[in-house]
């Protein structure tokens, strides 16, 4: 078998047999549709422009898939093959440890999909939901949400010293994201000050994109936060290739 | 033939000189082994050699490859065990493995390496839960599925009972006789004596001393002792008739006699034969390269 598709096989079997991988990006999400759709319940509500409660928070759910996959489990995954040296292991095979990384991104990538569909056919079944977006522009939407926050996560495996800084690194991005970007908690509930400060994390411009696409919008309606998010992917990927530490 | 050349190798880490102007080969289908201190520059030496590290100065070549420049085709040939290394977490033994054997274009199958190195009942393992020695068998195993033609062994037995690590050395001694070449590094002083043909010792960056066991023992110039038991007073008779006598001792009726020449025993046989002095206990304590090592090595440790 081609070593590269080998290392992808290898890497997605070991990425399934960690509990809080699989928990965090396939599961946690379904809790929180399970809690809040409970609470709530999806009938039209006018404040949301005649859609349901769960209609509009789907993509908020879908980002926080991404932001553990991206900010979490990418980042604390590889700071370990570095502290262990097992991408040093892999400098003196044939195949590169990039070819690792680039599995990593790659598994990732898939739980990703596999979580949001998960999700999707619970949010289905239960609480009916519609999707009135166009498919393409909602997945060219997803794909930046997902590459930003991956190069984020890039970033923070690529500068951390050990696996342990890479979590208290990871840790102090991700948890504030979680509650204050509007990915669990729509950012119309919260006051001035909150809103305020969700500008300064990445993730509440993803939020507002995938929403908007996901909701009917149109690309274009969303220019500033697909401009701020390629900055981001920019920025970060050019900053993880020239501080990525090997070892 | 030499498979290695290593020439002025030096290597700096911010203000620590790990590796100070070293030159050495190693020749086709030896054993070469580099004993020194903990932080003499063994792993920045093996890892400089293989091109994880960039070197400072110096001149590399590794059958024929500098390994800074053509490390893909090198990465082909040669097997490595670095000496720290751990595995992903949750991976299983056929699983890292397999994986091995698919970077390579004419792998050496892993299950008759499992059973060479009586590991077979462990293929479904889990490597977290395998021992110490186990662990440093896979070590092993991953070098050789890439049929390599040089194997660098970075402190391979450190940590393995006097059993297993007699084990390994047998496993060592069927590499050479492939025609392998093995680059080794250990702190265990009759392991360097059983394995290896050149011997290398370092401290603190420099090359101390390289040959073979006997000519590195003799670099350290260090008295074999000869002992033994007679009742008669013959110390000046020995001193007048018997040259090359550094140290004598005389213990109630045991005589030591210390000197550079090893082949004094046949003398001092001779002399106490013609003489008819009645003697017993005979007893010849030669160098062993671990005195040789502390002795070179060693900042304390002096005559
Ligand atoms: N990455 C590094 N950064 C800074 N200093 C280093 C680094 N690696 C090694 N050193 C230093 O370089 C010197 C040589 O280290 P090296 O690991 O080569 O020694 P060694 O002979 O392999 O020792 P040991 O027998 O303990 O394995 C030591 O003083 C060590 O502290
Ligand atoms: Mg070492």
């Amino acid at each position: 078998m081609n070593s590269f598709i080998k290392v992808i096989f290898i890497e997605w079997k070991l990425n399934n047999r960690n509990f809080l991988n699989v928990f965090f990006a396939l599961f946690f999400p379904v809790m929180m549709l399970m809690l809040f759709g409970t609470m709530y319940g999806n009938e039209p509500i006018a404040q949301f422009g005649g859609f349901g409660s769960i209609d509009v928070s789907i993509p908020g759910y879908i980002c926080i898939i991404i932001a553990v996959t991206g900010l979490m489990t990418l980042p604390l995954t590889l700071s370990q093959y570095r502290e262990r040296k097992i991408l040093k292991r892999f400098m003196v095979t044939p195949i590169k440890p990039i070819d690792l990384l680039s599995s990593q991104l790659i598994v990732n990538t898939v739980t990703t999909i596999i979580g949001m569909i998960i999700l999707l056919i619970v949010a289905k079944i239960i609480f009916e939901i519609t999707f009135i977006g166009n498919f393409l522009k909602t997945t060219i939407a997803f794909i930046i949400v997902l590459l930003s926050m991956f190069s984020i996560g890039l970033f923070i495996a690529g500068i951390s010293k050990t696996m342990k800084a890479a979590t208290v690194i990871s840790y102090i991005i991700y948890f504030p994201m979680l509650f204050l970007s509007g990915a669990t908690i729509p950012l119309e509930f919260m006051p001035r000050s909150i809103i305020n400060l969700s500008k300064i994390f990445p993730l509440t411009y993803g939020v507002e994109l995938l929403k908007g696409v996901w909701l009917g919008g149109n690309l274009l309606d969303y220019m500033n936060d697909i401009l701020i998010l390629s900055s981001i992917i920019i920025i970060f990927i050019s900053l993880s290739i020239k501080f990525f530490k090997w070892e | 033939m030499n498979v290695i050349e290593v020439n002025n190798l030096s290597k700096k880490y911010k203000d620590i000189l790990a590796v100070d102007d070293i030159t050495f080969s190693v020749e086709k289908g030896s054993i070469f082994g580099m004993i020194g201190p903990n932080g003499a520059g063994k792993t920045t030496t093996i890892e400089c050699t293989i091109g994880i590290k960039k070197r400072d100065q110096g001149m590399i070549s590794v059958l024929g490859f500098d390994p800074l420049e053509k490390s893909i085709d090198l990465y082909k040939k040669i097997g490595v065990q670095l000496q720290e290394t751990s595995y992903q977490d949750k991976i299983k033994v056929h699983e890292i493995c397999s994986l091995f054997m698919s970077m390579y274009s004419e792998p050496l199958d892993y299950v008759p390496l499992l059973e060479r190195f009586n590991l077979s009942n462990k293929n479904k393992s889990f490597l977290s839960n395998l021992s110490g020695g186990q662990r440093q068998k896979i070590a092993i195993i991953l070098a050789l599925i890439a049929n390599p033609e040089i194997i660098f062994l970075d402190e391979l037995t450190s940590g393995l009972d006097p059993k297993a690590r007699r084990e390994m050395w047998t496993y060592i001694k069927e590499l050479k006789n492939e025609g392998r070449t093995i680059f080794m590094t250990t702190h265990y002083m009759e392991e360097a004596e059983f394995l290896c043909d050149t011997i290398c010792i370092i401290d603190e960056g420099k090359l101390i001393a390289t040959g073979d066991l006997q000519s590195v023992i003799n670099k350290a110039d260090i008295d074999t002792i000869i002992t033994f038991n007679t009742k008669e007073d013959i110390v000046t008779a020995i001193k007048n008739n018997i040259t090359g006598i550094s140290k004598l001792e005389i213990t109630e009726n045991k005589i030591s006699i210390y000197s550079k020449n090893a082949d004094l025993i046949s003398e001092l046989i001779l002399f106490l034969e013609k003489n008819g002095i009645s003697y017993n206990n005979v007893n010849i304590i030669r160098p062993t390269l671990e005195d040789a090592y502390l002795k070179m090595t060693g900042k304390s440790w002096k005559e």
